[in-house]
């Protein structure tokens, strides 16, 4: 069995982790490039959102070097998502594929059964220690990665945390124990703390709602997280791996009572839960307001449902709460020069109204 | 005086709004329907970004209501049967109202959301009466004689052996719509073809159909696949499959690929046809002519 799964931004260093450590081979997809998106494309039904292009993409790739599993996630609606699956199996088995899909839904249950089915036969003990590893990957590279988008903005030398960040997420990938992990961590958190500042800036504070799938991955959002820390601008991105894991499928305490006060928060706007990520969209700009966020980048790819749900509802976000709201739509067209443009256009704008209020501060 | 509570002509309308309208009548409200969909309540429906036709067309169908009522009637449906949804869209169609409109007048958007078990209908209904000012058991009872006229006559067409036999698969609120779906049921007629929708195959047929699938969470989007495969498989299959979808219909876009594919592999020619705001009417003829044509080619010898 060699098992293959879709990209997701730092996806492939967690799911690598877990499935060689339940003693399965693995091979990673090559990274998503042009060719991935071209394939996925091709195949693809045209109207359907870019998630599914792209892990097509991904999954074409992936069987042409060897792989003969596919892992993947499910769901219950009532986003696309949950029945991404079904058509993809179908599409590549009708390209001649031979393979098996291993489709996980979104519960305990199912994740329990089907890890089982690719590590018959691995004890208990082995699969706790496999995932406490793979957790802490993690949580090991989503806290490096915040760590990353607050030095941007304000290193001296453009582009030196990048380069750190992309070491760190090698050594994070390479750790083989929890010791190592360690090291590697906290190593790269040093080596961050080293690198030159700009003494007394105040940069501008973005935070980036929206669709998972785009947020994360940034051969998709074409890099918008770099982009707008070299611009300096402080991004906070309102959702990492580690959230939806530790929500969605440990149902932690702590993540479910989140839920709740975002969901209070939506609630006047918004007031059921529409799927995917609409809800948190909308929370998190009201929150973000509240925490005297500048602004508010929403990103989802073309079409997909719930955003254009928030997307239809945000401009009465903003008017009310006065946070400026920028919304993105990424497709397979969306080109580097026209995301420049509104990029540059928004932040002129976010610089320009903190200037006003400071002068208005002033008198 | 009684209240008047607007009922607009749109979306899940197509398939409830008897029943709602007969029930709020017992209720003793007065009920105001929109009119029939024209050019202007898609203009006014554009309002609303990137979403698809048929939720601008709602919207649209609220803008020519909304001043004269005192009630808007758009319950939230959330889902309306047991591990189902309806769509994003439907679910968040209130809040998008409410975001859009300056002056609106109080909406009874009661959620109805049955995916887990049947009960909250009755609290969905108990708690419409209320705000209507009716305690449970009238409105209990309102139901119960409103829901009698669920059950529609349907006009049954005699199945000329040399007729062409279409399948033609959509949303009922987009083939109902004869501004949104270009009157294409007519269209088809006067090219001489029978028409198969998904309201001529009944709800258990669709759904033992489609059982070898994951079970597909959209209701309105299971029965069409349903229906389309009963069409398709039956001793004597549909000649042809058109499957008509708005642009940016998320479920769609999947469920019309599996049926594309099943169409298929068993050799019925199907075709998608993708409407919008802009969708010209002379292409759309062409097309449909096309279809026609070549499955007329088809069936001779
Ligand atoms: S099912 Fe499709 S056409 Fe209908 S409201 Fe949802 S997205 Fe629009």
């Amino acid at each position: 069995m060699i098992i293959s799964f879709p990209h997701m931004g730092n996806l492939s260093v967690v799911l690598k982790t877990l499935f060689s450590g339940l003693g399965c081979e693995v091979l990673t997809p090559p990274p998503i490039s042009k060719r991935s998106i071209e394939l996925g494309i091709k195949y693809s039904p045209e109207a359907v959102c870019l998630p599914f292009k792209i892990t097509l993409g991904n999954y074409i790739e992936a069987l042409d070097q060897g792989a003969n599993t596919i892992v993947t996630c499910g769901g219950v609606g009532p986003c696309r998502l949950g029945y991404y699956a079904e058509v993809q199996r179908c599409i590549l088995q009708e390209l001649g594929y031979q393979f098996e899909m291993i489709v996980i839904e979104p519960n305990l249950a199912s994740v329990w059964k089907n890890l089982r089915r690719v590590a018959p036969k691995h004890s208990l003990r082995e699969i706790y220690s496999t995932m406490r590893l793979v957790l802490a990957k993690m949580n090991a590279l989503d806290n490096v990665q915040r760590k990353v988008q607050i030095i941007r903005p304000r290193e001296m030398k453009k582009g030196e945390s990048d380069v750190l960040w992309n070491n760190a997420i090698g050594e994070i990938d390479d750790a083989s124990t929890m010791v190592t992990l360690r090291n590697a961590w906290h190593g790269a958190e040093r080596n961050l703390d080293t690198v030159k500042l700009k003494s007394s800036i105040r940069p501008l504070r973005i935070g980036v709602v929206g669709e998972i799938f785009v947020m994360l991955e940034p051969s998709i959002n074409l890099d918008l997280a770099r982009r707008l820390g070299h611009m300096g601008v402080e991004v906070d991105t309102t959702m990492y791996l580690s959230d939806y894991v530790n929500g969605h499928l440990f149902r932690k305490s702590k993540y479910l009572e989140m839920y709740k006060r975002l969901a209070n928060l939506a609630q006047p706007y918004l007031g059921h839960y529409v799927g995917g990520h609409a809800l948190k969209s909308i929370a998190h700009t009201i929150s973000m307001r509240q925490e005297n966020y500048d602004g508010i980048i929403h990103v989802f790819p073309f079409t997909c449902m719930p955003e254009v749900v928030a997307k239809n509802i945000l401009p009465k976000v903003s008017e009310d709460t006065g946070i400026p709201i920028l919304s993105i739509a990424f497709d397979e067209q969306s080109g580097e020069a026209g995301l420049v443009t509104r990029l540059e256009a928004f932040v002129d704008l976010l610089q320009y109204r903190r200037l006003r209020n400071a002068s208005e501060w002033d008198c | 005086m009684s209240v008047r509570i607007g009922l607009p002509r749109g979306l899940l309308y197509y398939q409830y709004g008897t029943v709602w309208e007969k029930f709020l009548h017992e209720l003793g409200a007065e009920v105001v329907i929109s009119g029939d969909t024209t050019k202007a309540t898609l203009d006014h429906g554009s309002v609303l970004d990137e979403v698809c036709l048929p939720v601008k067309v709602y919207f649209g169908h609220v803008c020519d209501l909304y001043k004269e009522v005192d009630y808007l009637f758009s319950p939230r449906l959330i889902s309306v049967s047991a591990r189902q949804y309806t769509c994003p869209k439907i679910i968040g169609m209130t809040d998008m109202l409410r975001s859009n409109f300056k002056k609106l007048p109080p909406i009874i958007d009661t959620n109805v959301n049955l995916r887990q078990n049947q009960y909250s209908l009755y609290q969905a209904i108990v708690s419409l009466g209320r705000t209507l000012g009716r305690g449970p058991i009238p409105s209990l009872y309102a139901w119960y004689s409103a829901s009698k006229y669920q059950k529609q006559q349907r006009i049954s067409y005699k199945d000329e052996p040399d007729q062409q036999r279409i399948g033609l698969i959509g949303h009922p609120y987009i083939l109902n719509d004869r501004q949104i779906s270009m009157n294409v049921i007519n269209k088809l007629r006067k090219f001489g073809c029978v028409v198969e929708t998904p309201e001529d195959v009944s709800c258990h047929q669709s759904t033992a159909a489609v059982k070898d699938w994951k079970r597909i969470f959209w209701s309105s989007s299971h029965h069409m696949a349903g229906a389309a495969l009963v069409l398709m498989q039956r001793p004597r299959p549909v000649d042809g499959i058109i499957f008509i979808t708005s642009f940016s219909c998320g479920p769609d876009t999947l469920i019309g690929e599996l049926i594309n594919r099943r169409a298929q592999s068993l050799n019925i020619p199907f075709m998608l046809l993708t409407i919008d705001e802009h969708t010209a009417e002379a292409g759309f003829i062409t097309r449909l002519e096309a279809f026609t044509d070549m499955l007329s080619r088809r069936k001779k010898p």
